[in-house]
């Protein structure tokens, strides 16, 4: 496909002959870059064809990933360095989050049932709800979460 | 994120405009339980809010809380897609009290 100056395309095709469609951002782990990264990835989602509806739903998680990352991780520090890759897959789009921060609680990744009343707990519970896959892992000093949506008619969504 | 306080008979009025997200929710939670202290009723205008997210949920949830617990009124209108959706994401929409527009939450 060329890219004629002018011509904004609806659709771009996901595997391109040299690989998948990607790209990664690094940003400090301040809250008020997560305005940006919204704005990018809802724009990421619907380029790539997903409805307006399912792109505010993986923006919104890859949002409430990213918070609960500065959060928790870096302890509300904003001066740390977060890299976020994004890449539309044949069948699905992947967000993987890599930090430096501390660990993460297995019991708060693991999304508990929803008390209606509770002020705590609802980032990974929608992030849970909207993606189709969520992984964990911790590799040496890193944290690196993996987000996983499959494309309408894809088979594997929830 | 910006906010603007208002006075109806027997209503304040908090008309939200922008994104909540976990940068902007503590200054909302603050502005929305400072105006729950000195109403009887609180309704929250949300017809100009982009964007929310579990943080911003969770400090209307602390609010709606204050004012159950001091027989008090948290009204919610306006409510566009976005802010829709998330309320049913995380199946509060029958939690909380939710008008469509301001004349209604005036109302009753």
């Amino acid at each position: 496909m060329s890219c004629d100056e002018g011509r904004k395309p609806e659709r771009l095709p996901v595997a391109a002959a040299n690989g998948p469609l990607r790209f990664q951002m690094k940003l400090a782990s301040d809250p008020r870059l997560l305005a940006v990264v919204r704005g990018t990835v809802a724009q990421f989602a619907e380029t790539l064809g997903f409805e307006a509806s399912q792109s505010r739903q993986i923006t919104l998680a890859v949002d409430e990933a990213l918070s609960n990352l500065i959060r928790h991780a870096y302890r509300n520090e904003c001066n740390h360095e977060i890299e976020l890759n994004c890449e539309a897959q044949e069948d699905c789009l992947e967000f993987t989050f890599v930090d430096r921060g501390e660990p993460a609680d297995p019991a708060r990744i693991c999304s508990q049932p929803l008390d209606e009343v509770a002020t705590g707990g609802r980032g990974t519970h929608l992030i849970r709800q909207i993606m189709d896959e969520v992984r964990y892992e911790r590799l040496s000093d890193q944290n690196r979460l993996r987000l996983k949506k499959y494309r309408p008619g894809a088979g594997k969504q929830t | 994120m910006k906010t603007a306080t208002r006075q109806q008979p027997g209503t304040t009025i908090v008309d939200v405009t922008g994104d909540i997200d976990m940068g902007t929710s503590p200054h909302l939670r603050k502005i929305l339980l400072d105006s729950l202290k000195s109403a009887s009723r609180l309704a929250v205008n949300m017809g100009e809010v982009r964007y929310i997210d579990s943080s911003g949920i969770a400090s209307l949830v602390e609010v709606l809380m204050k004012a159950r617990d001091s027989k008090k009124r948290l009204v919610l209108f306006g409510l566009n897609k976005t802010v829709q959706e998330v309320l049913q994401l995380t199946r509060l929409t029958t939690v909380f009290e939710i008008r469509k527009t301001e004349k209604e939450a005036l109302q009753g």
